[in-house]
């Protein structure tokens, strides 16, 4: 199934259109030659599995909590509002 | 110029300066100033913390270097309870939950953040000028841009202001403000400065340096901040670099890329002085060596590719549900699109739209794929170099910092200022801006983890050039 998605609704920016300066840099990348084979190859910060950090939950503090809480953008009688689902 | 770090404390621990004082002097410029350098003042946590320097000394006790020295943190790093805006409408009022791991390795050697500094929102710029806090002025002609991102770090640097401040370098952030603004600007090797509580642009090449009007300067905030975290799985650890090692310099060759000052884009002076210290660096017996590299519209291209792709990935959890200015419309996907619409700069759209269209089907392919290996030729490309040459020695910017507005009526231009510093960020290398040779610096570069011979190519140059 193919479905093609504007830039707007890729974006999440309402009326958001592709730039004309921009397009001019990705047509410089359309037209270049890279002469090596080395697609894909970007593992250069690859963090091995042996060096992995533990996978701990840590508690956070209370004034971060309270940060977190001041930062929500919409309030009302103690809760925090999020903004109204879609409706199916 | 000395260190200025080394100058303070001592005047701090023979007391004859009080730490209240120095920073209050500070903080004084700093509201006096015009030219927009500023988002918050920190006031009541360095007053605080001051006096706690003053008490320390007054009863006798040994002060590290850094403790009681006045710094400035770019707008994007988090330090717990302060405002941390991105210079953006979107996050204007967000508040940092937890500090920056560079920030808090600062707060523990005692430094004292002053300032909160003006900067391109989420770094999207080279002037400073797309900003919600107003254009930061040039401080050497406040007519001219700043430069940028890192735009009102450098300012306050220069104007001296903050002792140093913490930039972020992803595409020449730190660099060319310090070349416009001539001071000393360090984007280390990536990954030796964690970027855990810094807001991501573009993750593979952000780095976390230190701005400052000395090299002995730099090597001291670089070795605090410096150091594997667990919190940054891309960070590496490091040797600490003694001020011994980077006195004398063992620098036999140098290489210089031809194709940077052999076409039309070059400002007639920038080439003129680059090439007259060329001839000084030569004179010194060191070989000088031509290099070949990508064309300047390749490496600009390669590094916005890649750059607009991850800032696109990184920057959609600001959507307003959990913070930021989230504008209500009839539904939940209206509200992103409404709120990312009204909040986010036109250059923080233009990169966002532009990373979906390269990351999305049918373009993947032809357009980012090829980006990435292009970018695994450049870096082979350094490699290669590497093993002809010491450092690479290059201008920092083609031309001189443009007229506040000019920037913004034309983007392809801003984005091919910054030919002379993708290219280093793309190799994720060690590169410092020195304020010497041309009208807006030097670049001096090394090979990966060569952090310790780019400082010392540079005292060399300081008594070279």
């Amino acid at each position: 199934m193919s479905k093609t998605m504007t830039v707007d609704i890729l974006s999440s920016i309402k009326g958001a259109q592709p730039s004309e300066s921009v397009n001019k840099l990705f047509d410089v990348i359309k037209n270049a030659h890279p002469t090596n084979n080395t697609l894909n190859n970007v593992n250069r910060n690859a963090v091995f599995v042996s060096d992995l950090r533990e996978d701990v939950v840590v508690e956070s503090s209370a004034i971060e909590k309270q940060l977190i809480l001041e930062n929500f953008p919409n309030k009302k009688n103690g809760f925090l509002v999020v903004a109204k689902v879609i409706e199916g | 110029m000395d260190s200025q770090i080394k100058k303070i404390h001592q005047q701090l621990v023979s007391k004859e300066i009080t730490c209240t004082a120095l920073v209050q002097e500070k903080l004084n410029l700093i509201k006096e100033n015009k030219y927009n350098s500023v988002n918050s003042l920190l006031d009541t946590l360095a007053l605080d913390l001051a006096a706690k320097v003053d008490v320390k000394i007054a009863n006798g006790e040994t002060i590290g270097l850094l403790e009681g020295i006045p710094f400035g943190i770019k707008d994007v790093y988090m330090v717990q309870g302060t405002y941390t805006t991105a210079s953006s409408e979107l996050l204007k009022n967000y508040k940092s939950p937890y500090t920056a791991t560079a920030i808090q390795k600062l707060l523990d050697a005692g430094a004292i953040p002053l300032v909160k500094e003006n900067c391109d929102s989420f770094g999207h710029g080279s002037s400073s000028e797309n900003t919600i806090f107003g254009a930061v002025k040039n401080a050497i002609n406040p007519e001219l841009v700043a430069g940028g991102s890192s735009g009102g770090s450098a300012v306050n640097v220069a104007k001296e202001y903050t002792v140093f401040s913490i930039g972020g370098d992803t595409g020449g952030s730190i660099r060319q403000p310090a070349g416009y603004n001539a001071i000393y600007g360090f984007k280390p090797t990536y990954g030796r400065v964690s970027r855990f509580g810094l807001m991501a642009y573009a993750s593979s090449t952000d780095c976390v340096g230190p701005l400052a009007k000395s090299i002995e300067d730099i090597r001291i905030v670089l070795n605090v901040i410096s150091g594997k975290d667990p919190k940054d799985q891309t960070s590496i650890n490091s040797n600490e670099i003694s001020e011994d090692a980077i006195t004398a310099s063992e620098v036999k060759t140098i290489g210089y890329f031809k194709n940077f000052v052999e076409n039309d884009a070059i400002d007639v002076q920038v080439k003129a002085d680059f090439l007259a210290a060329i001839e000084k660096i030569k004179a010194k017996g060191i070989t000088v060596k031509e290099l070949d590299f990508f064309k300047s519209d390749i490496l600009v291209s390669t590094y916005y590719t890649l750059a607009m792709a991850e800032t696109a990935s990184n920057l959609s959890r600001l959507d307003g549900t959990n913070y930021g200015n989230r504008i209500e419309a009839e539904n939940l996907i209206e509200t992103y699109a409404v709120t990312r619409s009204e909040n986010f700069s036109e250059e923080t759209k233009r990169r966002i739209v532009g990373g979906n269209q390269v990351l999305s089907q049918g373009f993947s392919d032809e357009i980012y794929l090829k980006g990435l290996a292009l970018r695994d030729q450049i870096s082979e490309n350094f490699s290669k170099d590497f093993e002809e040459v010491d450092v690479i020695l290059s201008p920092v910017t083609p031309s001189t910092p443009p007229k506040i507005g000019d920037s913004l009526k034309d983007p392809l231009a801003m984005y091919l200022s910054d030919a002379y510093t993708v290219g280093f960020s793309l190799g994720q290398l060690p590169t410092m801006t020195v304020p010497q040779g041309t009208p807006t610096g030097l670049q001096i570069t090394a090979a990966k983890n060569n952090d310790e011979l780019v400082l010392k190519f540079a005292n060399f140059l300081k008594d070279t050039i």
